[in-house]
């Protein structure tokens, strides 16, 4: 029987040659430090910035730094049945040292007292960042452990705090603009959130019935299909563009929330609609033959069998969906709505880069969050008989 | 009782079953033949309105199906198809538990209800409840599929080519355990198939069809013996006695009382294959079938120890419930005039001999008549 063949045992990424992906990221985040500046040191705000290399600057972390970046590339080397867990401990020890070799860099650096000094993230550092995220990301898929990823993170965030307390990070210019703007910033990501969370939660609303019909009826399916794929294929600033006059026209307000609200529901739409469509079109057609034939009605069909077979597909479009509106909400900033793209277009405007990574920063953490929460919950809510198994259910 | 009264149903203009009438008695089995594409699942799906006739009446134990909610009618109708269609997102008793839940019985009789049926078709509950279908051999799968279909103990049971997908060695399994459970459940079968083996096997009353209509609608005798036209006559095929082999089980020319001993009992070996009978049947412990040895070839001084034959009862052996006709298949591709006939665990029962599978040929109607008359005991006593 075809499904019994599936079972995804030798599915995934085996063990048992390098592991390119992590490997690369092990060798980009080595080639950042020792070949590109790591941090920037600017005396005031007149004089030109001095770049200086990691083992310049940051003292024995540097070489601290090198030495777990070395021992990732190891693990991503190394066939072994923990090799996802390696490559985990890898990026989180990496990451930390990362944020220690910067603080100690800034420590050293910043003269004492009240002073306009700066010392700023340059390219190198940068890069190993990059670099650590790509083994991050491998080890989270090689593991295909929950309880290891989300140890990893507690694990990073824990050593993000740390850096910032004890390890000089707060003395980072990033880290004093921030506490210049931590008012305004926790707002602005507050608002952020809660514009991504009521854009999906409508296009949710509005899409999974509207994609099970088009799943029901071919004039539903010829219409609602390509009418929410061309909504996608509209640049965000021209939507908003289009928005303004029917919003005119009706009395609302033209700028702010409400545009930019709709404005997200509609980008929601195709990706929440499109995989019901599929995940209820694609059920097995024995499956709906063995439930009519045993006397349930269309609808107990529907909420018995149907939806719970189209709930992985049905999971992912929403993940979808989150990741793309908190991309989405951010220009609409322009539109008015107060987010975190108002921290980057205000910093664009005033050359200020540590204000553009204000904004952008949260925005890739918070993608990460919708995209390892949207996972999680899928390993909750859909049944085991048609989920990939995860590493500690393959060896139970 | 199930009448069908010229029932048809047109797809445009063809005709996918052609003013069709038959009567299927309360505990029969009868079996829809014919070639691919003649209208058997088409005719199965409109005694469950799976599909709705174009013309003509369905009749349910005097009831026009037509006037019942389609969704009644098919919760107290059991249903099994060769995809099985068991839901993939739920376990194996979830599935089991499927109509007695649209019928809203209370969890604790569902829970014994499922163990029931799953013991019934030969899987161990503790085993079977918790898994989920694709951790299921395909055997296995349609075991689940009958259970699931028999859960609400509807009296009649539609079934769709359903061994049509697993291995000749399984299909031959689950007929046996389908003619057991049969046997003691008494349903009114109606079951579709395009093998002509399974049909005279498993069938009260065969019917045969052709491009949508009805050919002849009989006993398997009668068809084997007396086809009504020469459609039937090639599609049963030439040798009549050799089908009807299908229909005779194992146990009824099984002989005992064969010569066995132990295989960790040298001695006893020896003593054995000194005596009279020819073919001394291996044992362990439990009375499960390990092997044999032939006493001719201990003529040629082959010590006893060496010359026997070690063999899986698995491959090797004949079930009680299996038909003559798969042992003479058997005997055939293994090359022996004699097979020895083990219980579900391996334990040796018997043998059976090529000689006495083909008397039973010769005697043909004779011995069909005892066997029948047998089985009409239990099969078609629930009938009126
Ligand atoms: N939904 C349908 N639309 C048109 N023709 C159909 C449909 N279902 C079945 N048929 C036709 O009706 C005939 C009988 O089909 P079916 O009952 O499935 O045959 P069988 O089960 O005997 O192989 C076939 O010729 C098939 O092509
Ligand atoms: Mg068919």
């Amino acid at each position: 029987m075809a499904i019994a063949s599936a079972m995804p045992s030798e599915s995934y990424p085996s063990a048992k040659v390098v592991d390119r992906a992590a490997s690369a990221g092990a060798v980009v985040a080595l080639a950042g430090c020792l070949l590109l500046p790591f941090v920037e040191f600017r005396p005031n705000r007149i004089v030109d910035g001095r770049l200086l290399h990691l083992l310049q600057c940051a003292g024995v972390w540097g070489w601290v730094l090198l030495a777990v970046l070395l021992l990732s590339l190891g693990a991503a080397l190394l066939p072994g049945r923990y090799r996802g867990r390696g490559l985990l401990a890898g990026a989180v020890l990496s990451f930390g040292a990362l944020l220690f070799a910067l603080g100690s860099a800034t420590t050293k650096l910043m003269p004492a007292g009240d002073t306009p000094a700066r010392v700023s993230i340059a390219g190198g550092a940068w890069i190993a960042l990059v670099g650590i995220a790509m083994i991050w990301f491998q080890g989270n898929r090689v593991a295909r452990s929950h309880k290891a990823s989300a140890a990893a993170a507690l694990t990073g965030t824990a050593l993000l705090v740390a850096a910032w307390w004890f390890g000089g990070l707060s003395q980072l210019s990033l880290a004093v603009e921030y506490r210049a703007q931590a008012d305004t910033f926790w707002q602005l990501t507050y608002s952020h959130v809660l514009l991504v969370l009521g854009g999906t939660l409508i296009a949710t609303v509005i899409g999974i019935p509207l994609g099970i019909v088009a799943a029901r009826s071919g004039f539903a399916r010829a219409v609602a299909i390509p009418v929410v794929g061309i909504i996608q294929t509209i640049p965000s600033l021209a939507l908003y563009g289009l928005l303004v006059i029917p919003l005119a026209a009706l009395g609302l307000p033209t700028l702010g929330t409400v545009p930019a609200l709709i404005a997200l529901t509609l980008y929601a739409l195709l990706p929440i609609v499109r995989n019901t469509f599929l995940g209820v079109s694609g059920v097995d057609a024995s499956s709906i033959d063995a439930g009519l034939g045993m006397g349930m009605s269309r609808r107990q069909l529907l909420w018995r069998v149907e939806f719970p077979l189209a709930l992985p597909l049905v999971l992912e479009g929403l993940r979808a969906a989150l990741v793309l509106t908190i991309g989405i909400a951010a220009v609409m900033a322009i539109a008015g709505a107060q987010d975190l793209g108002t921290l980057i277009f205000l910093g664009w405007g005033s050359i200020a880069v540590d204000l553009v990574l204000l904004g952008a920063i949260p925005m890739v953490v918070l993608s990460i969050i919708a995209d390892q929460g949207m996972r999680a919950l899928e390993s909750v809510v859909v049944s085991p008989g048609i989920r990939i198994p995860r590493e500690e259910e393959l060896s139970a | 009782m199930i009448s069908l009264e010229h029932v048809t149903k047109r797809y445009g203009d063809r005709m996918a079953v052609d003013d069709l009438s038959i009567e299927i008695d309360d505990g029969d089995v009868a079996v829809l033949i014919g070639p691919s594409g003649c209208g058997k699942t088409t005719t199965l799906r409109m005694i469950n309105r799976l599909i709705e006739p174009t013309s003509g009446r369905i009749l349910i134990d005097g009831t026009d199906a037509a006037t019942l909610k389609p969704e009644e009618l098919r919760q107290h109708i059991g249903y099994a198809i060769q995809s099985v269609g068991l839901f993939p997102h739920l376990t194996v008793a979830e599935n089991i538990a499927t109509v007695p839940k649209l019928l809203g019985w209370k969890t604790a009789r569902i829970v014994s209800r499922c163990e029931e049926l799953l013991a019934l078709v030969g899987l161990d509950p503790a085993q079977y409840s918790r898994k989920y279908p694709r951790q299921l051999s395909g055997g296995e799968a349609q075991r689940v599929g009958v259970a699931r279909a028999l859960a609400a103990d509807p009296p009649i049971l539609l079934m769709d080519e359903p061994f049509g997908a697993v291995d000749p060695l399984n299909r031959d399994r689950l007929q046996g355990e389908f003619l057991r459970i049969q046997r003691d459940l008494k349903k009114t079968v109606v079951f579709v198939t395009h093998d002509v083996d399974e049909a005279i096997r498993l069938a009260d009353k065969i019917a045969l069809m052709r491009d949508g209509h009805l050919e002849q609608y009989d006993s398997p005798e009668q068809l084997l013996d007396h086809p009504e036209t020469k459609f039937v006559h090639d599609f049963v095929g030439a040798d009549a006695a050799l089908k009807r082999l299908g229909r005779v089980r194992v146990d009824s020319v099984m002989r005992t009382g064969q010569a066995t001993v132990r295989a960790d009992q040298p001695d006893a070996i020896e003593a054995a294959c000194a005596s009279e009978s020819r073919f001394v049947y291996l044992v362990d412990a439990d009375g499960v079938l390990v092997g044999w040895i032939d006493s001719r070839v201990l003529d040629r001084g082959t010590p006893a120890a060496e010359a026997a034959t070690r063999v899986d009862w698995r491959q090797a052996a004949v079930r009680p419930d299996g038909s003559l006709k798969e042992a003479l298949a058997r005997m055939l591709a293994l090359g022996y005039r004699s097979l020895p006939v083990v219980a579900a665990g391996g334990r040796l029962l018997g043998h059976v001999t090529l000689s006495d599978v083909e008397k039973t040929m010769e005697g043909g109607d004779a011995h069909l008549a005892d066997h029948t008359d047998n089985e009409a005991g239990s099969i078609g006593g629930g009938g009126e």
